[in-house]
């Protein structure tokens, strides 16, 4: 018997008071695969991942992730989500590693010190790991807020823009950890304006805009976001 | 970092432990506080500094409480013919108008809500959303508690007078207070754990509020009076302690069913309000309670025909927001009622209170006729498109706060004509009078709904003088006073109108006059935007 998808969305409707914000999307992701939503600004593709991570009721149509609908009060489906959006928000008083070592420790890691000390390498924050995020510079915040997304364990990992703010050398290292992510066993869902990103890291790729589109193969989603319009 | 304690956690699915999430507030915040370097001295200083501003606070409260007694007239011993409200009745019409506020915060601050850094680092943790979310929950309440009390005991103060109450009245009307705004926030939070949509707690409080001026007129009309405010019996105390306890163990037990969504919107909407607070910036204070409240829709987009030059779209567009409002078009209804009401209270009828009422209810209306303008100042979308130079933009963003001037002015001056005995028989001739007076004025307050919106952000680098309630930075009051000030100098004419009597033909000339240099004033631009007319006219300021 086959396992169930970690995610399935069928005819899903999105929107913010009862207007749509994109046209039906449906998509499935399974473990050990990573599965890129694209499109240009506005398009829709946070407000999918919002309403993944249960930060969004849906509007109409089907939602079951990793299994069962979708419920962010329920501590289970914290335990097994993790995710990084466009937050940019710290404790004032906690510095980077403490930071790390809260998220760690808050879903019962064991070895959490050994485990932040290797994000902070990977992340390049070794040299920052006691410093204030007050004083990072904008990509460093969103090293530690991507570290912190592996920083605990997890089913299925949610990124929005993972690409922003990181210099050319990090998005590659990024896109190596996340398609080793999903050769894990993990599965990724991801939004990216990035094609490089894309097509290193994601099995396929969602449309998403005003037409419902069926699922693509990378080469042709890379090649929709190269025509994305300028707006 | 002291790391959070596992040991009133739950397991995972890979038999590690997760904590609690008590001990995870409880590490965030030991670590917050050794970083401080705050010791037991500043703590203790700290307290101080709060207990005397409290105690300032109420002082000065029970000192306008004995000013407000002086200026009431004693009540008729027989009750005179026509509208008579009473002052009594008035007084738990104003309890009702305060449930209505406390609604309305409540539901859009939350009441239950999480600063970013919470929302970010706290809330995608699989620990007990209850133990972290505890004290924050248990903060609103308790300041609503504290904050209905003293209006309720200062409401008793008022009506009844020092020789008329007594400490057991005063501690059942600070009881009741207490245990009844509580109660109104901590259902508001089981509300908002049940699913209620934040926004409708808030529209059922601008509800109560809009129901206040209705009830009056009605009562008025109607007859209907509270010979005195009755004092909170102790069934009705012990209910409300049942009630109060009730409702803090369901909130208590269903934190953690309250969304995240919702947690972050509330913890958002409140950590502005507080920095306005804190910054003394009622300008952002009133932005973000209203954006809190606003219902998140599409709406259809106006064709705006009639608009033909870029002169007419500032206007369209101000008048456009105005309508859109449900809330700032009742507070211009309200308002303009406000003054009628006032006379209908024998206790109140007199020149000195309705000079007072005229300055408040014009001061609601103007807030709510200048919602463009703040809007404006804050994002110059519009201004910036169109090819108008900031001296037009400013003179033309004074026609919708100068529009709803005039239509209070009509309400409220038809009130001071009713004072002084000119809407009876044969008093058109005064009537009139009072009305031009106050069409004369109405210039006044869209000048000042102009300055206040278009001032600059407060300047904590002025001088501080120091008083008994501690430093006061001018730079900041004197940022804080334009748009109030034009309205105490422009007014001068229709006070002495108010003090006359009557307003014969010079006081109408003066204003007129007060009223042109008020918007020349308020109109002109600060010497460094001066010369930055046409593309950034809307941010000049």
């Amino acid at each position: 018997m086959p396992a169930s998808p970690v995610i399935h969305a069928d005819a899903l409707v999105l929107g913010y008071g009862g207007e749509p914000v994109c046209a039906p999307v449906s998509f499935t992701l399974e473990a050990g695969r990573a599965l890129a939503l694209v499109g240009p600004n506005g398009s829709g593709k946070s407000t999918v991942l919002r309403a993944v991570l249960g930060l969004l009721e849906p509007a109409g149509g089907e939602l079951q992730v990793l299994g069962a609908q979708v419920d962010e009060r329920d501590a289970r489906f914290r335990a097994q989500v993790s995710s990084v959006l466009d937050d940019d928000a710290y404790f004032p008083a906690l510095t980077v590693a403490e930071h790390l070592v809260l998220t760690a420790r808050g879903h019962g890691v064991a070895d959490a010190a050994d485990v932040v000390a290797d994000l902070l390498d990977d992340f390049g924050l070794t040299g920052h790991a006691d410093v204030l995020p007050v004083a990072l510079s904008s990509g460093q915040r969103r090293r530690l807020l991507l570290a912190a997304g592996f920083a605990r364990p997890r089913r299925l990992l949610v990124l929005d823009e993972p690409e922003q703010r990181l210099d050319q050398r990090m998005r590659s290292a990024l896109a190596a950890r996340l398609r080793d992510e999903a050769d894990a066993g993990g599965a990724v869902l991801l939004a990216t304006h990035d094609p490089a990103l894309l097509e290193a890291v994601a099995d396929a790729a969602v449309l998403v805009g005003d037409v419902e589109s069926p699922v693509l193969p990378v080469t042709d989603a890379a090649r929709a976001i190269r025509s994305e319009p300028t707006r | 970092m002291t790391p959070p304690s596992a040991g009133a956690g739950t397991g995972t699915a890979d038999g590690s432990r997760v904590p609690a999430g008590r001990a995870v507030r409880r590490a965030t915040a030991a670590t917050a506080r050794r970083r401080s370097d705050a010791g037991i001295g500043q703590l203790l200083g700290d307290l101080y500094y709060a207990l005397i501003m409290v105690a300032i606070g109420i002082g000065m409260a029970l000192g306008v409480v004995e000013v407000a007694r002086d200026a009431l007239r004693p009540a008729p011993v027989v009750p005179a013919p026509g509208p008579d409200l009473g002052l009594p009745s008035l007084a738990g019409l104003a309890v009702l108008g305060f449930v209505g506020v406390v609604l309305s915060l409540a539901g859009r601050l939350g009441p239950v809500g999480v600063g970013a850094a919470e929302a970010t680092w706290w809330l995608p943790l699989p620990v007990d959303r209850r133990g972290l979310l505890r004290p924050t929950a248990a903060r609103l309440p308790l300041l609503a508690g504290g904050v209905g009390a003293l209006v309720l005991v200062l409401v008793d103060l008022t009506v009844q007078g020092y020789g008329g109450t007594s400490a057991d009245r005063l501690v059942r009307f600070g009881a009741l207070g207490g245990l009844g705004t509580a109660a109104l926030v901590l259902l508001a939070g089981v509300g908002q754990s049940l699913g209620a949509v934040r926004r409708r707690i808030a529209a059922a409080g601008h509800a109560s509020v809009a129901l206040v001026p209705v009830l009056a007129v009605v009562g008025a009309l109607t007859g209907w009076r509270l010979e005195a405010l009755p004092s909170p019996g102790a069934v009705v105390l012990a209910v409300l302690t049942v009630v109060v306890v009730a409702a803090a163990v369901a909130l208590d037990r269903r934190l953690g069913r309250i969304p995240g969504r919702d947690l972050r919107e509330s913890g958002s909407i409140s950590s502005q309000a507080v920095g306005a607070v804190v910054s003394l910036d009622s300008r952002e204070l009133g932005r973000t309670l209203v954006e809190g409240a606003a219902r998140p829709r599409r709406r259809r987009s106006a064709r705006f025909g009639a608009v033909r030059s870029a002169s007419a779209a500032v206007v369209a567009a101000d008048v456009a927001l105005l309508v859109r409002s449900p809330r700032h078009v009742v507070q211009v209804l309200g308002a303009t009622v406000a003054p009628a009401v006032v006379l209908v209270v024998p206790e109140l009828a007199s020149t000195a209170v309705l000079a007072i009422v005229l300055v408040g209810s014009g001061y609601v209306a103007m807030l709510a006729g200048a919602e463009g303008a703040r809007r404006a100042e804050m994002a110059p979308v519009l201004d910036r498109l169109l090819p108008l130079s900031a001296r037009r933009v400013r003179v033309l963003r004074t026609a919708v706060p100068g529009a709803v001037a005039v239509v209070w002015s009509l309400g409220a001056f038809a009130a001071v004509a009713q004072l002084h005995g000119d809407l009876a028989d044969g008093g058109a001739e005064g009537l009139m009078a009072w009305l031009a007076l106050g069409l004369a004025s109405a210039p006044v307050w869209a000048g000042a709904a102009v300055r206040s919106a278009y001032r600059p952000a407060p300047d904590w680098a002025g001088p501080l003088v120091s008083t008994p309630a501690g430093a006061v930075p001018l730079g900041v009051l004197a940022v804080l006073s334009r748009g109030p000030d034009v309205v105490a100098l422009g007014l001068v004419p229709v006070l002495i109108a108010l003090l006359l009597g009557a307003a014969p033909v010079p006081v109408l000339v003066a204003q007129g006059v007060a009223s042109a240099i008020v918007v020349a004033v308020c109109v002109r631009l600060p010497a460094t935007a001066a010369g930055g007319a046409g593309a950034g006219a809307g941010g000049a300021r």
